[in-house]
């Protein structure tokens, strides 16, 4: 028993990384219908703009998360503007693409500003973690667990309760409709970049004293959150948290219990057969063909 | 004059395919022997081939796969294996490979076709990325992530491959069949079945095509091309190891297809040793170059989107020219019939509710055979849900379809097409990537139309229904140049062209001017009385007055008027259901 | 990471890049080498390029070879397999290279055999794979110790000197890893030992939670590893100190290289590593770390060493054939007893092995400290 809440710690733990970049990936398939694939590279680049700030500027902690956070929402734009806005009217699959590009030019890019070795960044807390019972909780996954929580209600508060979100929900429900209503569809999207970009950058620089910051760290957990999305339901919020922190959960269980080696296996082979079961995920709406 | 069409012809493209073998086999033996040119050749015409396997599925199909690296490698596999633990020769363990290959991609795509992009993007990922994790943890089987290397060379009776200059012959052989065959499945019956999908699903679905087989057989082709290519791949440099089939190859094929240019084998092969050759070029970049590569790739979707190959052939585009020559007529218009007293559609209680509402309730209809009949009705009356039904994009809920004596209710839409169900749309749905003429083939190519099985044939009647919409001149041109009107004409063509027992033509007039809407009508006079029976919906009741027989009036998905003409014009009740309009300003709402 | 972890194909294909060049003269002798100069391994690459820049001053500041001046002449692998095959097919096509030096990683120097085997000129090479040396090549001549020793090492520690029976093997499923624990088990197996669990996993991990617990299950007395990266282990480390595992853990080498003592800080505090250099081992060894720091500010590692060792050897190879013709190159290699480089003392045996030891050190609060040389003669 004690093995199993320890591993259901950490699968939820590992399952919040999950859905923090997860979140990040809906907010802009949403919008914009982009499916970014440089979505873990926003981590990534999020993460080294914290060891900058830190360690190489030796900013206080808070103030150089802020300034990261502050840096990645530029970014998005900057990204959006280079990714997106030039191809925006020819349909996903060149976006996919040029998203592709974009996260090798940004791994290689740092590759080459910061040079090959991982970074070390302090955690949150000076504490490595507290002892429950039996199990340990480590304070890092503890603080991307609270994070995401809030993030998630921060979500909802600004979606929900705002005009900014009822006019974000129009732009992506309607693009047409929305610009004929007098909001501005192209502030809209770009904030949505700017912001996931933010998302982003902060499950990087969350993750980063337990992964270790290298330039490789985003990729395979953005393709574990873009699975995360589609178990959870395409373009759903809720479904990308549950979904991320399920394939958290899963892939835990699944390497102790069943093999460690295949332990990457799982997340996708899990994703294979909701797509063969329920393709519509476990919150996505029933999807049908357009006449 | 009779019409010779290059695209018809058999052996087209055979003589310069044999001239290019002679010329790569003088090539391969010209290289200096053993080393750098060798190796990167060999490697270049290897990705060629598998990258051409993208230009069908992605290209044609407009399906996209990040897997070719994984049937890639399970063709270099399938070489290794055989050879290496079951000492097969090299052609009987590369049909392995190809065969693992092409069963997997099948199985894949039956698998995940149905749903659309982004998934089938996820799905050839996951696929990708346990095949890996496969590869390199089966030791018993893959040998692990050693690798397996002392790969030998194939040798053919008395002709030897295991010399590095015979082996790449052998390569760049394969690669010009390869080339010759995908360049020319693009223009044969199923690469315009794979492009129609491509452009426009739905439409290809009721011009008779099975889209999801399409789906599956393009996937398939795609990655028995991968698994021909790996298993030369294993051959050239007789190690492999699991890490030269990752996901990150999958990326490197997909940006050298996208790079030449998707749409032809020459532009993959043109982006296959771009990429391969390219950083010769950014030598000096030394560590900056992947950087700098993947810059290129966003590069290269905004500015190319046709890729090196789009950008080169622009510049050399010769005109096309029109398609001169008599084809005979269409055989409809040798026939004559009036409107008979049987049906051939009979509906009886159909239904079809989106969630609370009710867009059909319970609708009872019959067509005569060969008469003109028309749907009419105003906005939300259920008239384009009605046609939808009927041609099986939406399931009904309830109630019966028979056409033609056969219970279609639920069949799907490319069945009813071939069973003489032909339509158009709306808003609509030509293929944007094709000329007018094989639009219109797509239409005469239908199985079970009298001329689908001899291309020649086929042209001829793609031609002769261009002649009876008056579109003949605009044979050549893309569909997209045509102008809006004239492209409702390649849809009544394509319809046409294959012989449909029953023409259903959704709001023909609706985005016409007026003089295109007179011109509409002179088509439609000119259809009837052949013994063609056509369901007319539209709002313009001076068309509807003009052609129709026979006019059914819907509102708010139920029948409120059956029977000829006038006296339906002139019931109360659709006079109320336009809301008392004079009938004028009813037709002209849309 | 994955997009570009070893594979991009461009990436290969810069085998066909980079000029490098440590000494530049009109009439030089050349010896070609493939390094990761880009991709995951481009850390090592540079201080590959460090141990060259030394070795060629050394060189030819004691005259280089036959009158002439050495040069080493880089082509990046990319750290692919593919990209070794190319950058050293490209090698051997200048024409103008009387020797090579390979990779540190097994499966480039497996990708690169058919063709060093066509080459018909001596290869220096780092990898660790035993199988290498066994295949009947002969121009494959390794200047590290092989797999089968750092796991008798390794055994031969944890057994005879630190006195333990229960076992827990953890190693990466990749080449390196599968083949260590292979000879480890086999070592261990002589000394009349079953460990008491055998766990692989797959690179690049985000999470080593269940690994952690299976060994606590288990519960030995030490722990022995065969990890690829750097993060791989920092992470198992942090999380096996964290769930309360504190048995004696010996490791292969990346457990004591210095990104993996950056990264896993305390948590490797007390374990034991082998490797095949140590500043402290030997005076040459001394020398060469000394040398490295005043000069790169950085401190050596084996990813420099061997191919220090590899060049001088090459070069005192060719001084002794007087001739700059493979085959006497090669029966001058061969013929190399009690050469003293920075790894260890060389005594090539006809299949091509130099090293027949490792050392074991241990870290001391962070700072690596020599402990012993195992080294034997078979």
């Amino acid at each position: 028993m004690a093995i199993f809440l320890q591993l259901l710690f950490t699968g939820l733990g590992i399952g919040a990384i999950y859905a923090l970049v997860a979140l990040g990936f809906v907010l802009l398939i949403r919008a914009a219908s982009v499916v970014n694939f440089a979505q873990g590279q926003f981590a990534m680049v999020g993460a080294y703009m914290l060891v900058v700030c830190l360690n190489v500027l030796g900013l206080p902690y808070l103030l150089s998360m802020a300034i990261s956070v502050v840096l990645m929402a530029v970014f998005g734009v900057i990204f959006a503007g280079a990714t997106y806005w030039p191809l925006r009217h020819r349909g996903g699959l060149p976006v996919i693409i040029s998203t592709i590009g974009a996260s090798i030019f940004l791994e290689n890019i740092v590759l080459f500003l910061y040079g090959p070795s991982p970074e070390v960044l302090p955690g949150l807390f000076d504490s490595p973690g507290i002892q429950v019972g039996q199990v340990f909780m480590d304070s890092q996954y503890l603080s991307i667990l609270v994070a995401a929580t809030l993030l998630v209600v921060l979500q909802y508060f600004i979606f929900e309760k705002t005009l900014l979100g009822k006019k974000l929900q129009a732009t992506s429900q309607d693009k047409e409709m929305a610009s004929l209503l007098g909001i501005p569809v192209a502030a809209m999207i770009l904030f949505t970049f700017s912001y996931s970009a933010m998302l982003g950058g902060i499950a990087g620089m969350l993750v980063a004293p337990v992964l270790f910051v290298s330039v490789g760290m985003g990729g395979l957990i953005a393709l574990k959150a873009f699975a995360a999305n589609i178990i959870g339901g395409y373009g759903s919020i809720p479904g990308a948290i549950l979904g991320g922190l399920a394939l958290g959960v899963a892939e835990t269980m699944g390497a102790a219990y069943i093999s460690v080696p295949y332990k990457d296996a799982f997340a996708f082979a899990m994703l294979l057969m909701f797509l063969a079961v329920r393709p519509q995920g476990l919150f996505g709406e029933k999807i049908s063909e357009k006449a | 004059m009779s019409v010779n069409l290059a695209s018809a012809r058999l052996w087209r493209g055979f003589p310069q395919a044999i001239l290019a073998c002679v010329a790569v086999v003088a090539v391969a033996f010209m290289l200096p022997s053993e080393g750098y040119y060798l190796n990167i050749l060999m490697q270049a015409v290897t990705y060629a081939i598998a990258v051409s396997g993208l230009v069908v599925v992605l290209g044609y199909c407009g399906q996209i796969s990040i897997a070719q690296a994984a049937f890639f490698g399970l063709g270099a596999y399938g070489v290794a294996i055989g050879m290496v633990d079951y000492h097969l020769g090299f052609f009987p363990a590369w049909l392995c490979g190809i065969g693992a290959a092409g069963l997997l991609g099948v199985v894949l795509g039956l698998g995940s076709l149905r749903l659309g992009g982004h998934y089938l993007a996820m799905v050839t990922i996951s696929f990708q990325q346990i095949l890996t994790l496969f590869l390199t943890n089966w030791l018993e089987f893959t040998h692990g992530p050693d690798g397996i290397r002392g790969i030998p060379r194939p040798r053919l009776g008395p002709i030897s491959f295991e010399g590095g200059h015979a082996f790449l012959a052998l390569c760049m052989v394969t690669l010009v069949i390869v080339t010759l065959a995908v360049w020319r499945l693009k223009t044969g019956r199923l690469g315009r079945a794979m492009q129609a999908v491509r452009d426009n699903e739905l439409a290809a679905g009721t011009c008779g095509i099975n889209v999801f087989a399409t789906k599956v057989i393009a996937f398939g082709l795609s990655a028995v091309l991968g698994g021909i290519g790996g298993g030369l791949f294993a051959g050239g440099f007789q190690y492999i190891s699991p890490d030269q089939f990752s996901f990150g190859e999958s990326i490197v094929l997909l940006t050298m297809a996208l790079l030449g240019g998707v749409q032809s084998p020459f532009g993959s092969l043109i982006g296959t040793m771009v990429l391969i050759i390219l950083p010769e070029w950014l030598r000096f970049l030394k560590e900056v170059y992947l950087a700098v590569y993947g810059a290129a790739v966003i590069l290269i979707m905004v500015f190319l989107p046709d890729g090196l190959w789009g950008l080169m052939l622009e510049r050399v585009r010769k005109r096309a020219k029109p398609i001169l020559g008599d084809v005979p007529k269409l055989p409809l218009l040798s026939q004559t019939g009036a409107a008979r007293t049987d049906f051939v559609l009979t509906i009886e209680g159909l239904a079809k509710h989106f969630g609370g509402l009710k867009a059909l309730d319970g609708i009872s209809l019959a067509v005569r055979r060969g008469s003109v009949h028309a749907l009419i009705g105003p906005n939300g009356s259920g008239k384009s849900t009605f046609i939808n039904v009927i041609t099986g994009l939406y399931k009904p809920t309830a109630g019966r379809v028979v056409f033609a004596g056969q219970d279609i209710t639920h069949v799907p839409p490319y069945e009813r097409n071939r069973a003489g169900l032909a339509r158009t749309f709306q808003n609509i749905r030509v293929f944007r990537g094709m000329t007018v003429l094989e639009n219109v083939m797509v239409g005469a190519e239908r199985p079970g139309n009298d001329v689908a099985e001899n291309p020649a044939f086929v042209v001829e009647r793609a031609l002769a229904a261009l002649d009876f919409v008056g579109l003949r001149g605009d044979a050549h041109r893309e569909v997209g140049a045509l102008s809006y009107g004239h492209q409702r004409y390649v849809e009544i063509a394509r319809a046409l062209a294959a012989t449909p027992q029953m023409l259903l033509l959704d709001e023909p007039a609706a985005g016409l001017n007026l003089t295109e809407k007179h011109e509409l009508g002179e088509l439609l006079k000119r259809l009837k009385g052949h013994g063609l029976t056509i369901l007319i919906i539209d709002h313009d009741m001076k068309l509807v007055e003009q052609v129709a027989d026979h006019i059914t009036v819907l509102n708010f998905g139920k029948r409120i008027a059956d029977g000829m003409p006038k006296d339906v014009l002139n019931h109360p009740d659709v006079i109320a259901a336009y809301l008392g309009e004079p009938q004028e300003a009813a037709g002209a709402a849309s | 990471m994955i997009l570009s972890r070893r594979s991009v194909l461009v990436g290969t294909a810069i085998a066909a890049a980079t000029p490098l060049r440590f000494a530049r003269g009109e009439d030089t002798i050349k010896i070609g080498g493939i390094a990761p100069i880009t991709g995951p391994a481009a850390e090592a690459g540079k201080f590959m390029q460090n141990g060259a820049a030394m070795a060629l001053e050394k060189i030819n500041g004691a005259g280089g070879v036959l009158g002439k001046k050495l040069e080493w002449v880089v082509e990046d692998d990319a750290t692919t397999n593919p990209g070794a095959v190319l950058g050293f097919s490209r090698l051997v096509s200048r024409g103008d290279c009387v020797a090579y030096t390979g990779s540190i990683r097994s499966t480039q120097v497996q990708a690169i055999a058919p063709d060093v085997l066509k080459a018909a000129k001596p290869v220096m090479f780092g990898g660790t794979n035993p199988g290498l040396t066994q295949t009947g090549n002969p121009w494959l001549f390794r200047t590290r110790p092989n797999d089968n020793y750092s796991a008798r090492v390794i055994a031969d520690y944890g057994v005879n000197t630190l006195k333990k029976t229960k076992w827990v093997i953890i190693h990466s499923t990749d080449a390196f890893g599968t083949g260590g624990k292979d000879a480890l088990v086999a070592n261990l197996s002589k000394l009349g030992i079953t460990p008491v669990l055998v766990q692989g996993y797959s690179n690049q991990q985000t999470d080593f939670t269940p690994v952690v617990l299976a060994v606590k299950q288990a519960n030995p007395d030490v722990v022995s590893s065969y990890f690829t990266f750097e993060n791989d282990l920092g992470i198992f480390a942090r999380q096996l100190r964290q769930l309360g595992v504190t048995v004696p853990w010996v490791g292969s080498p990346s457990i004591i290289n210095t990104t993996a003592l950056n990264l896993a800080g305390r948590a490797l505090f007390g374990t034991y590593g082998i490797a095949d250099f140590t500043p402290d081992a030997s005076p040459e060894a001394t020398a060469y770390a000394t040398e490295y720091v005043k000069r790169y500010k950085a401190n050596p590692d084996n990813q420099s060493t061997w191919l220090y060792d590899a060049l001088l050897i090459l070069a005192n190879a060719i001084n002794t054939a007087k001739s700059t013709d493979p085959q006497e190159i090669r029966k001058a290699i061969l013929a190399v007893k009690g050469f003293k480089g920075t790894e260890g003392t060389y005594n090539f045996d006809e299949k091509g092995d130099g090293l027949r030891g490792y050392n074991v050190v241990k870290n001391v609060n962070g700072k690596i400290v020599f402990d012993k040389r195992i080294e034997f003669t078979d």
